[in-house]
């Protein structure tokens, strides 16, 4: 186990390092000029000699006149920097945002803090829903709940989340005006304490999570449904019950362990989510997280910034599905890679 | 089940009762359109976010020249005891500034004359440029090139006079300037708390010179102090940035005790402003629920539209405890057609006027705006006090281009598009004219007939940026319709990002070949005139000017640039006679030429609670400065 962990890291190294070249050169094929747009604000004021040494200096001060590779190596941190330092992703740091005017790393935090207190809500509580409801609906499968939950399932899976958002929006915000219906705090609000602000913002966020999860219920509560209708089918479920023992046990320990196999996958791919903003939700919302963050970054043409958000989820994505491989050995000891 | 939905239920409404406690009845929230970023330094010194800007215009506001109502550059006389300038015999001018006594920062500190002086003196130091601030004064200052390139030890045209006077030696080639009143403009901001306690300006006679200035020594200052939004942060505006939250993207200002006043000495009396982030998709039912209350400077006519009905809703009125108002202001500049008038057809002025004559830019602007826009007629908007003191003179003397495909077609005739593909006398279709080697140029779309005569096809390339509705309406009015067809016109709309078409425009090789040819000769844009009327340099010959992008139309017309030149350089500052006899005459002979045609100007309108009173604002006149002349109804 321990060798096959090992060396799919290996493999996480170079992928990385080819994803990591691919990314950085398809943004600076794009045609664009970052000394240009920091100094057109300026311009006016400035005459053509004044103008030209200042873009020269700029385009100095940005390495922009080095070849690629270089460029490249430098902002991984396996070549010298303007200063003559190696400073880089190796060395931990992420780039710079043009869009800021900070050092990435510090742009990501709050968003990416906000994204993952979001998620995490959202994640428990479509788990949480829909694992239950798939169970239920596979055993009472045909039953009017069943055909009643197939349908509003349906429609969760079917209509996009900026739609839902906005109906929900309406109902809940503007005509029973129970939720905020924008942001993370109450505007002015002076708070006595840590718990209030805590209050005040799960309040804020009530919303968009209930929008997110009910987006997000078709689809797991059809997986978990079929998977456990497969399962129910099985030979030993006839079994277990032809042994007499009661529907729970036949259901929870011996269906639904195996129905888990193939939704295990999709579960971990869930909680790896959590890293990742949703760009309609949080524009929607007024929330900043990391999908509002990434459409900033790439609409102002801010690549540090996108590319640093770009590998970040290059490497959970590498990692997850080792997890999500190891995990499915520990679930199933028929996959077990050191059998 | 039924015990889960009633449990979540009730932990709904008790979430509603916590977060409806918060809320105050008179609490100003404006909802802003640009996300608040957090720099909050002095300037653009690194961004130049619209609303960072605004949050620094509410702490930064102690300043020796300011912006009146209509725009104008003014002496804040709250702050200046005086402000004199003399023309020395080398061409510079020196400005003296003597400040007044008593000024305080938000701490309750003094403000002493260093504080006026370093942000000036350090944009001559090469320090700025290492930390990355966007700083120019060395190019201003007489010996600011010399400091900042490490070859003098001091800034010889800044001087700290005495505790309370200061002069500014100014270059001899910025002088004059019309708006010259703008490099005696000092701000106060704190020295200690920008670059910290290591550092110093000193004056031994000879020109200011910073103490301990260093990379190292001021960077972790000035980063926590360009960040820092709390009680701590030392300012001198109406307001103090008492609090930004990073994840929320929302800033509280409070009013400022020991602020001065404005020019007019006006302090602020709203006791609290909450900045908030407002969504284009949800902004309505934002201000109808009260996430925010303050909805400034609208330009969509739909959006306006929209405003309007929730202005009148009564049961909205009811369920909120208040209601809105507006107030209106025309935009200072306009959306416009621009044309590349060194090439292909666009470079003959008759087919830039038959365009312009093909455009029924009436209802353009009127479909575009939704009814809250018009049309201007030249490089103006109609805010300005130079368009308001010539309004009748402009009425009567430029051309203002009215629908007429048939006065396009007689243009075009005159101007020799006569001819068909073959050379023969034009029937319908493209129209063609017989041009020269040099005026046919490497346009793509020529014809060489055998006998070697150049046929240049009326095809005009147009580039469009994406996603833009602006030239979804211009495709519709205009490329697509029947009347261009008809008078023998083609015009290619070419969609693209709009990065690749600034690359177009500038014709910047160095982002590939392709862009370093002229492709296109109509691009659609938008364009905004700051208070300082400066186009010196936007009509530029000089060729290496205009490969820096200063001349984007690519008109070369000496009377032009002269005009745009002598406008501003060569009018003494406060001759407003001149300088507007000199603003006319530019007008005109840019409505003459029509390097650009303008499409619409909107008129934008800004929303706010109708428990706030005395609120004007105007183009020039922003949410900032019009703030602190507004109370709240008894």
């Amino acid at each position: 186990m321990g060798k096959y962990i090992l060396k799919r890291c290996g493999y996480i190294v170079i992928v990385f390092l080819i994803l990591s070249f691919l990314m950085y050169s398809l943004y600076n094929l794009i045609p664009t000029d970052p000394a240009r747009q920091e100094l057109e604000p300026m311009r006016q004021g400035l005459k053509a000699d004044e103008y030209e040494v200042l873009y020269k200096q700029t385009r100095a001060r940005m390495g922009l006149d080095d070849p690629l590779v270089v460029r490249y190596l430098r902002w991984m941190g396996l070549w010298k920097d303007m200063d003559g330092t190696f400073n880089g992703i190796v060395e931990g740091n992420f780039g710079y945002s043009n869009l800021y005017k900070r050092n990435v790393i510090e742009v990501i935090q709050a968003p990416m803090g906000n994204t993952i207190f979001i998620n995490i809500f959202s994640t428990i509580a479509a788990l949480g829903i829909t694992i239950p409801l798939g169970i239920y609906c596979a055993v009472h499968k045909g039953k009017r709940f069943d055909s009643v939950t197939q349908v509003v399932t349906m429609l969760g899976y079917s209509i996009p989340v900026y739609i839902i958002a906005l109906i929900f929006m309406f109902v809940f915000c503007v005509f029973w005006r129970i939720f905020p219906i924008m942001g993370q705090k109450t505007a002015g609000a002076v708070y006595a304490n840590a718990w209030e602000e805590f209050v005040d913002m799960l309040y804020h966020i009530c919303l968009p999570v209930i929008v997110m999860t009910f987006g997000s219920l078709g689809g797991m509560t059809r997986y978990v449904r079929s998977s456990m209708i497969d399962a129910l089918s099985m030979d030993y479920i006839r079994t277990a019950r032809a042994k007499g023992l009661k529907e729970k046990v036949v259901i929870y320990s011996h269906a639904w362990r195996n129905a888990l196999l193939p939704v295990i996958t999709s579960i971990l791919g869930w909680f790896l989510g959590v890293f990742s903003g949703s760009v309609i939700i949080e524009n929607t919302f007024s929330l900043n997280g990391m999908g509002k963050l990434y459409w900033a970054g790439l609409n102002n043409l801010d690549f540090e910034l996108v590319l640093a958000i770009q590998m970040f989820y290059s490497v959970v994505s590498l990692v997850g599905s080792l997890l999500i491989d190891i995990s499915y050995g520990l679930v199933d000891p028929r996959v077990r890679v050191d059998k | 089940m039924k015990k889960i939905v009633a449990l979540l239920l009730a932990a709904m409404m008790l979430m509603g009762l916590v977060g409806a406690q918060a809320e105050d009845a008179h609490q100003l929230i404006y909802g802003a359109t640009t996300e608040i970023s957090g720099d909050f330094a002095p300037g653009a010194w690194w961004t130049n976010n619209a609303t960072d800007k605004m949050l620094r215009d509410f702490t930064n506001d102690c300043s020796t020249v300011v912006t009146d109502q209509g725009g104008a550059d003014i002496v804040n006389y709250t702050v200046a005891e005086s402000v004199e300038g003399v023309m020395n015999d080398d061409g510079t001018k020196t400005y003296t500034v003597k400040i007044k006594d008593g000024l305080k920062f938000n701490n309750g500190e003094d403000i002493t004359i260093k504080d006026f002086v370093w942000a000036t003196a350090f944009g001559c130091s090469s320090v700025a440029a290492d930390v990355g601030a966007k700083l120019t004064s060395y190019l201003t200052v007489v010996g600011g090139q010399e400091y900042y390139d490490g070859t003098a030890d001091t800034i010889t045209g800044l001087h700290i006079v005495d505790d309370n006077t200061l002069s500014i030696q100014v270059v001899a080639d910025k002088v004059p300037y019309y708006f010259d009143i703008t490099y005696a403009g000092f701000t106060a901001f704190s020295m200690k708390y920008w670059l910290g306690d290591a550092v110093d300006i000193k004056d031994d006679g000879n020109g200011v010179y910073f103490e301990g200035l260093t990379k190292d020594a001021i960077a972790d200052t000035l980063e926590a102090a360009r960040f820092n939004a709390s009680e701590t942060r030392v300012s001198a505006g109406p307001y103090n940035l008492v609090e930004f939250d990073q994840a929320s993207k929302q800033a509280t200002l409070v009013i400022n005790p020991y602020y001065a006043g404005n020019f007019e000495g006006q302090k602020p009396s709203i006791e609290k402003i909450i900045i908030t982030k407002a969504e284009d998709a949800t902004w309505a039912d934002a201000l109808k629920t009260g996430a925010f209350n303050f909805y400034d400077t609208m330009t969509d006519g739909t959006q306006i539209n929209q405003a309007m009905d929730i202005i009148e809703d009564e049961a909205n009125k009811a369920a909120l405890g208040y209601g809105f108002d507006f107030t209106q202001f025309n935009r200072p500049g306009y959306g416009k057609i621009m044309f590349q008038s060194d090439f292909g057809p666009t470079q003959f002025v008759a087919v830039r006027k038959a365009i312009a004559h093909l455009l029924d830019r009436a209802e353009f602007a009127n479909t575009f705006c939704a009814g809250w826009g018009g049309v201007v007629n030249g490089p103006y908007g109609t805010a300005m006090w130079m368009y308001q003191d010539a309004e009748e003179w402009l009425d009567e003397n430029l051309d203002n281009y009215a629908y007429n495909p048939d006065q396009a077609v007689e243009l075009l005739v005159n101007d020799g598009w006569v001819l068909d593909e073959n050379g023969n006398d034009y029937v319908e279709g493209i129209r063609y004219k017989k041009v020269t080697a040099e005026e046919a140029g490497q346009y793509v779309h020529n014809v060489t007939l055998d006998d070697g005569t150049i046929l240049m096809p009326l095809i005009i390339e147009w580039s469009s940026s994406e996603g833009n509705s602006v030239s979804d309406l211009l495709a519709v009015m205009l490329a697509n319709g029947e009347q261009t067809a008809a008078a023998g016109v083609k015009i290619n709309q070419n969609v693209m990002t709009f990065s690749e078409l600034l690359n177009y425009m500038y014709r910047d090789a160095s982002q590939g070949d392709k862009y370093g040819v002229p492709t296109y000769g109509m691009f659609n844009l938008a364009t905004n005139f700051t208070p300082e009327y400066d186009q010196s340099y936007s009509f530029t010959l000089d060729p290496d000017m205009v490969a820096q992008g200063y001349n984007t139309d690519f008109i070369f017309d000496e009377q032009l640039d002269k005009l745009s030149m002598d406008m501003v350089y060569g009018v003494e500052a406060g001759d407003s006679e001149t300088y507007l006899d000199l603003w006319q005459q530019f007008i005109a002979r840019w409505n003459e030429l029509l390097p650009e045609l303008p499409l619409y100007s909107n008129v934008y309108v800004s929303v706010y609670p109708d428990w706030l009173e005395n609120y004007t604002q105007d183009s020039y006149w922003d949410f900032e400065q019009a703030i602190l002349y507004a109370t709240i109804a008894e």
